[in-house]
C-alpha cells in the first residue's frame, strides 16, 4: 500500500495511471475500429508499439521531472549518453530473454518469429522500460532481482505492480488459444498480446482506485478498515 | 474408532473401498446387456401353437429371395424423394416401393480431419469404427448395442454375437460385400466375396463410390438358370457423406451424387427383373447430415433417415403415399433374416417390417408369432407384465384360428400380437440403454463419503507428530466394547436408511433386490458408509493442529489450486478431450514460478557473495541454502524447461490437434531413421546410467548388481535390434528370437531381486562368496553402542542392535530396485521415439524436488517444513506423472491405447499379460513418477520412524487425490449421462479413471509389501540372532 507521506508522488502516480487508462484503451479502440485487431501481432502493427513507447517515455519524464531537482539533474547530465547506451543494451537483453522465454514456454519454435518478437517487445515496453526510465539501469536491475526492497517508494511500487500484472495477463491470455471456439482471434499471439495490455491497464486502474480509496479514507475515517484489510493483504503477499 | 484414523494403511483401505464404489457406479452407468451368446437355428422355429401342431419350416418359408442392402452414408430423409432421386420417387409413387422413417441412434462422432500419416490412422480408424458401430450393429444383430460392447473389444472390434450374416452363412448362403471396410472388420470371415474400400480420404468422393459400383454389373448378372450370384449383398456408399463433410448439404455436388445413386438403384431394379427369383432391395442411410454438413447432433435432419424397400415382383406397398410409418433400425435384421429363410438372429429385438409381411393370414400370423415368442424368450423380459399376457392371449387366438380357420380370431390375434410386440420392443430397448439411477446415486454418495473420510485422514496425518500425540493423550480411551456397540448401532441406522430409500424410490435396481448375492453387496455398502462416518467423526474431533500448513508458499498454493481445478475442468467436453492442454499449462506455470523464484534466490546469493558479507548472519544462511543445490541449478532448470518444450512436441494428442504433424512423425520417417535410433540409444543409455546411479543404495557386492543391470540393458538393445528398430551390421542379429530375449531380461531382473535379498540375509557370506573387500556394512547388524564401559550392563534389555537402521536401508534398496526394474521394463515396452521419456521422468522428478525444497525458496529460516515438503513433493510427482502420460501420446480416448506394447515378448495372446503390459505402458509416466517419489521418501528419511511417517502422509495424499478425481468425474458423468458424447468422450475417460484407480491401489500395495517384507525380515533376523548369538 502506498504511503500518504509524499502527497506529491501520490499525485504523480495517480495522474500517470489515469493517463494510461485513457491512452491505452484509445489505441486499442482505434485499432479495432479500423478492423486491424486481428493483425495486431504482425510486424505491420509496429506503430502501436511506437505509440506506447512514446507515451511511456513521456510518462516517465513526468514522473521523474521535479524529483530533487538540484541533486539528480547534475548526475544525469554527467553521463547521460552512457546511461542511454546502457539502458538500450539492457532493454535488448530483456527483449532477448523474453523472446527465448516465450519460445521455451510454448510459442512455435520454427515459425511466427515476427509475432513472438512483437509480443516480447510489448512486454519489454510495458514492464522493464518504465522502470529503467524512472530509476536507471542499475537500480532497476536490483529491483528486478529483489536485491533492493521497494516497499517505501510509491512510484516504484506502482511500476513493479504494473510489470507483474502485465506478465500475468499475457500468461493467462494463452489459455484461450487452444479452446475450440473457432474464432479468428484465437491465434498466436493475439490473446497474449491483448492479455498483456489488459493486465497493464488493470494494474493502472487498480492504482487509481487505491489512491482514491486512500484519499477517501483520509476524509472519512470510517473507510479506514478497508484500507487496513488492503494493507494486510499486501503484507501477507 | 481412533485406531482406524491412526492406522498407516487406512488411506489404502479407503481407496480400495472407493474402487468398490466406483464399480457400483459403473454397474449403474454402463447397463450390462446379458449376452446369451445364443446362436439361432432353424429348429428353434415353433412347431406348436398352443398344442396345435403347425409345420414351422414350411410356413416360415418366404420363397426364393436375394436381398440387397444398400447403405448410403449420410442419406437423410428428404433426399429419398422425387426431387433428388427421380427413379426412387417414381417407384414410391406407383407403390412398387415402400418408404419408412427410420430413427438412427444419434451418431457418436464426426469424422476427424485425417490428413495424418500412417501412425495416426489407427486412432482415427477406431473412432470411425465406433461411428459406424451403432448403426451396423443394430441393423445386423437386431439389438441395440451398449458401451460395454464397444469398450470390451477395442482391440479387434468384431461382433461376437449372432447376426444376420452369421445365420445366413450357417444356411450356406452367399454373402457379398462391396463398400466400406468397417463391415469386414465387424464381421470377419462371414463374407464369401468382398471388396473393402477405405474412407480415410474425405476429399475423395468419386473413387470410393466407383469402387463399389464397378462390381455391380458382374454380381447382378444372373447365371444360365437366371439365378443371381449371391443371396445377400451389402453395398455401402460413402461419397455422399464425404461431400456433406466437405461442403455441406446445400452443396451443388449433392444433386449429381444422388442422381448417381438413383442410377445405381435403377440398375439394380432392372437387373432384379431378369431373375427367376424375387429380389428385395433395402435402401437406407445410417445417419443424416446437417445443412452445414457433418453430423453428430440429434436434430431431425441428422437422425431421421429413410428406409426404402423395393421388391421386384408381386409387391404393392400397403401404406398410403406419404412419409411412411416409423420403424426402428433393429427391424432390419429380422426382416432380412426371414427373407433369406434364415432364423432370426439370437439376440434380435426387432420386428419384421409390416409392409413385407405376406397377405396369407396363416403365414402372417405365424411370423408375428415367431418374432413375439423369440422376444418373449429373451433374458430379462419379465413374464408378469401386461404385454406378456397379451402375447399369451394372442397365442390362444392364433390357435383358435388354426382350428376353426375363421377370420374373427385371426384379426384379434394379429392385433394382440402387434400390441404386445410393440410393448416388448419398447421394454427391451429401455432396459438395455437405461441407467440404474439408484446404483448411480448410491455410488456417488459412497464416493463422496469416502473422499471426505480420506480428506480427514490426510489432514490428520498432516499434523506435526508431537501435536498429534498430545491431542491423543488428552482424550480418554473408549472401551473396545463401547466402540463395537457404537459401530453396530450406526450400521443398523445406515442399513435402515438404505432400505427405506430403496422402498421410497420404488427402484427397479438390482441393488435393492435383496437376493443372496446382492444383499451381500448391500451390507458392504452399509458397512462402508458406517466406517467412513466414524473415520470422519474422529478425524474432525482429532484434527486440531494444522499449523504446519501455514508454511505453504505460493508454489504450494499453485499445486493445490491446480489439482483442485483440474478435476472440475471436466465439465467441458473439450477439457476432457484436450486434458493434456490443462496439464501443459499448469506445468508451464509451475516451471515459470520456480524459475523466477530460483533466479531471485541465486542472484541474491551471488550478489551477496560478490559485494562481500556485510550482514554476516544472513549470508551464512543463504550460503547454507545454496550449498544443497549449488548455483548450477539455474542453468539446469532452464535446460529442463527446454527439454520439456521438446517433449511436448513429441506426440500430438487429444482430438482437435491430433492431425498436426509432430516430432514423432518426423522421426518415424524412413529418411530420418538415424535420429530415431539416436533417440533410442540415448534413452536406453541414460536409463542405464540412472539405474547404475541408483545402485548405490543397494548391497552391491562385487558390483554384481551393476553387471546384471548392464547385461539387461544390453539385452534391451539387442531386442531393439531384433525388432529392427536399430541398425546393425550383423545380419544374423536381426533374426534372433525376441521372445527368448525378453524372457532372459525377466530372468535377469528376477535374479537381481533374489540376489539382493540373499545378500541381505548373509547367505553369500556363509558360503564364502566374498565377504572381504567391497562389502559395505549397511546391512550388517552390529552394536553401535558396543563400547559401553559398563560391563555389568544387561545387553538384552538395552537392545543395542541397529535394527531400525538396517530396516531403513533395506526399504531404500528395495524401493530403488523397484524403480530400476520399472524403468528397464518400460524402456522395453515403449515405442522407439518415446524411450527418451523414461530418463526424462527421472531427471524431472529429481530436479523439481530439489528446487521445490521449502528451505531453499522461502527466505525465512528456521521453519519446520517437513509436512509441507511432503505435501508439495507428492503433488508435484502426481503432476509429473500426468504430464508424461500425455507427453507419451496418450489421451482420454480409447483409440490412443497402444496395443502393440501388449505383445512384447509374447508368443500368443494371454489376456492377463497383455493387459498388464498395456497398462504399464500407458501409465508409464505416473508409475515412474510414483516410484521415484517413494525412492526419494526413503532416501530423505533419517530414521525408520520418519520413513513410516512420510510414507503414511504420501499414501494418504495419493489416495485422496485419486478418490477426489474419481468422485468429481463421476458426478460430472452422471450429470452428462444423456450428453451426445457420452460414448466417445465421457465413458472412455471413466474407464481411464477406473484403470488409474486400480493402478494406484496396486502401487500403494507394493509399497505396503515392501514395508511388510522389511519388518518381517527384521523380525526374523531378531529372533534368529537372539537365539543363536546370545
Amino acid at each position: 500500500m502506498f504511503s500518504l507521506n509524499n502527497q506529491l508522488e501520490l499525485r504523480r502516480v495517480t495522474i500517470s495511471s489515469l493517463n494510461t487508462c485513457i491512452y491505452l484503451p484509445s489505441i486499442v479502440t482505434i485499432v479495432s475500429y479500423k478492423g486491424l485487431l486481428y493483425s495486431i501481432g504482425n510486424g505491420s502493427s509496429f506503430y502501436v508499439l511506437v505509440l506506447i513507447f512514446i507515451a511511456e517515455l513521456l510518462k516517465s519524464f513526468y514522473l521523474s521531472s521535479s524529483n530533487d531537482i538540484q541533486g539528480k539533474k547534475i548526475k544525469l547530465n554527467k553521463n547521460r549518453a552512457g546511461d542511454i547506451v546502457k539502458s538500450f543494451l539492457f532493454l535488448l537483453g530483456t527483449l532477448t530473454s523474453f523472446f527465448v522465454g516465450i519460445i521455451l514456454f510454448g510459442a512455435p519454435v520454427l515459425d511466427y518469429h515476427e509475432e513472438t518478437l512483437m509480443l516480447s517487445t510489448l512486454l519489454t515496453l510495458l514492464t522493464v522500460f518504465p522502470l529503467i526510465a524512472y530509476t536507471g539501469v542499475e537500480s532497476s536491475m536490483q529491483l528486478l532481482f529483489g536485491v533492493r526492497s521497494y516497499a517505501k517508494d510509491t512510484v516504484i511500487d506502482m511500476l513493479v505492480t504494473n510489470a507483474l500484472l502485465t506478465v500475468c495477463g499475457a500468461w493467462l491470455g494463452a489459455i484461450v488459444i487452444p479452446l475450440d471456439w473457432n474464432t479468428p482471434w484465437q491465434q498466436w499471439p493475439i490473446p497474449c498480446y491483448l492479455g498483456a495490455i489488459g493486465g497493464y491497464l488493470l494494474a493502472n486502474v487498480l492504482t487509481v482506485l487505491k489512491v482514491t480509496l486512500m484519499s477517501a479514507a483520509y476524509k472519512y475515517p470510517s473507510l479506514n478498515f478497508l484500507v487496513n484489510i488492503l494493507n494486510k493483504l499486501c503484507i501477507s503477499k | 474408532m481412533l485406531p482406524w484414523l491412526e492406522h498407516r494403511w487406512t488411506g489404502l483401505g479407503l481407496l480400495v473401498m472407493t474402487l468398490g464404489a466406483l464399480i457400483l457406479f459403473f454397474f449403474g452407468f454402463f447397463p450390462l446387456k446379458y449376452h446369451t451368446g445364443k446362436l439361432a437355428h432353424m429348429d428353434d422355429l415353433p412347431n406348436f401353437i398352443d398344442d396345435i401342431s403347425i409345420d414351422g419350416h414350411q410356413v416360415y418359408n418366404s420363397g426364393e429371395n436375394s436381398v440387397i442392402l444398400m447403405v448410403i452414408d449420410g442419406l437423410r430423409y428428404d433426399f429419398a424423394s422425387e426431387q433428388y432421386m427421380p427413379f426412387v420417387g417414381q417407384l414410391l409413387k406407383n407403390k412398387s416401393a415402400c418408404i419408412h422413417v427410420s430413427v438412427a441412434e444419434p451418431p457418436t462422432v464426426t469424422m476427424p480431419r485425417i490428413k495424418s500419416p500412417e501412425r495416426k490412422t489407427e486412432k482415427a480408424q477406431w473412432r470411425r469404427t465406433i461411428n459406424f458401430w451403432r448403426d451396423v450393429f443394430a441393423m445386423m444383430t437386431g439389438s441395440v448395442s451398449t458401451f460395454a460392447d464397444v469398450a470390451l473389444n477395442f482391440g479387434a472390434p468384431a461382433v461376437k454375437g449372432d447376426s444376420v450374416l452369421r445365420v445366413a452363412r450357417s444356411r450356406g448362403l452367399r454373402t457379398v460385400m462391396y463398400g466400406d471396410d468397417t463391415w469386414l472388420r465387424l464381421f470377419p470371415g462371414l463374407w464369401v466375396e468382398y471388396d473393402g474400400t477405405t474412407s480415410f480420404y474425405v476429399t475423395d468422393y468419386t473413387e470410393v463410390d466407383n469402387n463399389v459400383t464397378r462390381h455391380l454389373d458382374k454380381i447382378l448378372a444372373p447365371d444360365e438358370t437366371k439365378k443371381p450370384n449371391f443371396d445377400f449383398l451389402v453395398l455401402h456408399y460413402l461419397g455422399l457423406d464425404h461431400i456433406g463433410h466437405l461442403e455441406g448439404a446445400r452443396s451443388p455436388k449433392i444433386a449429381p451424387k444422388l442422381i448417381e445413386m438413383d442410377n445405381v438403384v435403377k440398375k439394380i431394379y432392372t437387373a432384379m427383373q431378369k431373375w427367376d427369383r424375387t429380389g428385395v432391395l433395402f435402401i437406407c442411410g445410417d445417419h443424416g447430415m446437417r445443412d452445414a454438413g457433418g453430423h453428430g447432433g440429434a436434430t431431425p435432419a441428422e437422425v431421421l433417415v429413410p428406409l426404402v424397400v423395393i421388391k421386384s415382383k408381386n409387391f404393392v406397398c400397403p401404406h398410403p403415399v406419404g412419409p411412411g410409418p416409423t420403424v426402428a433400425q433393429v427391424d432390419v435384421a429380422p426382416t432380412i433374416a426371414w427373407l433369406l429363410n434364415a432364423p432370426l438372429p439370437g439376440e434380435s429385438t426387432g420386428r419384421i417390417l409390416p409392409s413385407l409381411l405376406p397377405d396369407d393370414i396363416r403365414q402372417h400370423l405365424y411370423l408375428l408369432h415367431v418374432v413375439a415368442s423369440h422376444n418373449a424368450k429373451l433374458p430379462g423380459l419379465p413374464t408378469d407384465r401386461e404385454f406378456y399376457k397379451q402375447f399369451k392371449r394372442a397365442v390362444e387366438h392364433f390357435a383358435l384360428y388354426l382350428v376353426t380357420n375363421s377370420r374373427g380370431p385371426a384379426t384379434t390375434a394379429k392385433e394382440f400380437y402387434e400390441e404386445s410386440l410393440e410393448e416388448m420392443t419398447k421394454y427391451l430397448t429401455e432396459t438395455t440403454v437405461s441407467f440404474d439411477m439408484f446404483a448411480i446415486a448410491i455410488g456417488l454418495f459412497l464416493l463422496y463419503a469416502l473422499t471426505t473420510a480420506l480428506l480427514c485422514v490426510t489432514l490428520y496425518s498432516l499434523q506435526p507428530e508431537n501435536q498429534r500425540k498430545l491431542s491423543n493423550t488428552h482424550t480418554h480411551r473408549r472401551s473396545s466394547l463401547g466402540s463395537i456397540i457404537a459401530f453396530v448401532i450406526m450400521l443398523a441406522i445406515v442399513t435402515f436408511i438404505l432400505t427405506v430409500s430403496c422402498f421410497i424410490t420404488e427402484t427397479k435396481s438390482q441393488v435393492c433386490s435383496f437376493d443372496s448375492l446382492w444383499s451381500l453387496v448391500f451390507m458392504s455398502i452399509a458397512i462402508a458408509f458406517t466406517m467412513s462416518y466414524f473415520i470422519i467423526k474422529s478425524g474432525v474431533e482429532k484434527t486440531q493442529e494444522l499449523s504446519s500448513l501455514k508454511y505453504l508458499n505460493i508454489i504450494d498454493y499453485l499445486l493445490i489450486g491446480g489439482t483442485l481445478f483440474h478435476a472440475w475442468s471436466f465439465f467441458g467436453t473439450s477439457f476432457i478431450e484436450e486434458e493434456h492442454m490443462t496439464w501443459y499449462f499448469l506445468w508451464n506455470t509451475l516451471m515459470f514460478f520456480l524459475l523466477i523464484r530460483t533466479i531471485v534466490v541465486v542472484v541474491m546469493y551471488l550478489n551477496k557473495r560478490l559485494v562481500g558479507a556485510t550482514e554476516v548472519q544472513e549470508k551464512s544462511e543463504l550460503h547454507e541454502r545454496m550449498c544443497i543445490v549449488g548455483v548450477g541449478i539455474l542453468p539446469k532448470w532452464i535446460l529442463l524447461i527446454g527439454l520439456h518444450r521438446y517433449l511436448r512436441t513429441m506426440n500430438q494428442t487429444g482430438d482437435r490437434w491430433l492431425f498436426l504433424p509432430d516430432t514423432a512423425d518426423w522421426l518415424n520417417n524412413p529418411e530420418n531413421s538415424f535420429y530415431l535410433q539416436a533417440h533410442l540409444v540415448i534413452g536406453i543409455l541414460l536409463t542405464m546410467a540412472i539405474c547404475l546411479y541408483n545402485l548405490r543404495h543397494l548391497n552391491n557386492i562385487m558390483q554384481m548388481q551393476s553387471a546384471l543391470t548392464v547385461v539387461a540393458t544390453a539385452l534391451i538393445l539387442i531386442y531393439r535390434i531384433s525388432t529392427k528398430a536399430l541398425y546393425t551390421p550383423i545380419e544374423e542379429m536381426k533374426t534372433w528370437d525376441t521372445v527368448i530375449i525378453v524372457n532372459i531380461i525377466w530372468g535377469l531382473l528376477a535374479a537381481q531381486f533374489i540376489f539382493e535379498v540373499l545378500s541381505y540375509t548373509g547367505v553369500l557370506k556363509i558360503i564364502n562368496f566374498d565377504p572381504s573387500v567391497k562389502y559395505n556394512n549397511k546391512f550388517v547388524y552390529n552394536k553401535p553402542k558396543a563400547k559401553t564401559e559398563d560391563y555389568h550392563y544387561d545387553p538384552i534389555i538395552e537392545e543395542p542392535w541397529n535394527l531400525e537402521e538396517v530396516k531403513l536401508n533395506l526399504a531404500r534398496s528395495l524401493s530403488h530396485l523397484l524403480l530400476n526394474h520399472l524403468m528397464l521394463i518400460i524402456i522395453l515396452l515403449m515405442r522407439p521415439h518415446n524411450v527418451i521419456m523414461v530418463p526424462s521422468v527421472y531427471i524431472t522428478c529429481m530436479l523439481t524436488s530439489k528446487l521445490m525444497d521449502h528451505k531453499l525458496l522461502d527466505n525465512k529460516p528456521g521453519k519446520r517444513t517437513e509436512v509441507v515438503d511432503t505435501l508439495s513433493q507428492t503433488l508435484v510427482h502426481l503432476w509429473i506423472g500426468f504430464l508424461f502420460f500425455f507427453y507419451q501420446g496418450n489421451s482420454n480416448s480409447l483409440a490412443s491405447v497402444d496395443l502393440g506394447s501388449g505383445y512384447v515378448g509374447l508368443r500368443e495372446y494371454s489376456p492377463v499379460s497383455v493387459a498388464l503390459r498395456m497398462g504399464l505402458h500407458a501409465y508409464a509416466g505416473p508409475t515412474l513418477a510414483g516410484a521415484t517419489l517413494f525412492c526419494s521418501v526413503a532416501t530423505q528419511a533419517q530414521t525408520w520412524q520418519q520413513y513410516l511417517q512420510s510414507v503414511w502422509r504420501v499414501t494418504n495424499i495419493y489416495a485422496l487425490h485419486r478418490a477426489y478425481c474419481v468422485t468429481i468425474y463421476c458426478i460430472i458423468a452422471a450429470i452428462f449421462r444423456h450428453h451426445l458424447y457420452v460414448w466417445t468422450v465421457f465413458s472412455p475417460k471413466l474407464l481411464y479413471d477406473f484403470v488409474a484407480t486400480v493402478f494406484s491401489i496396486q502401487a500403494l500395495l507394493t509399497i505396503a509389501e515392501i514395508i511388510i517384507f522389511t519388518s518381517f525380515a527384521s523380525w526374523l533376523a531378531k529372533t534368529v540372532t537372539f537365539k543363536t548369538k546370545l
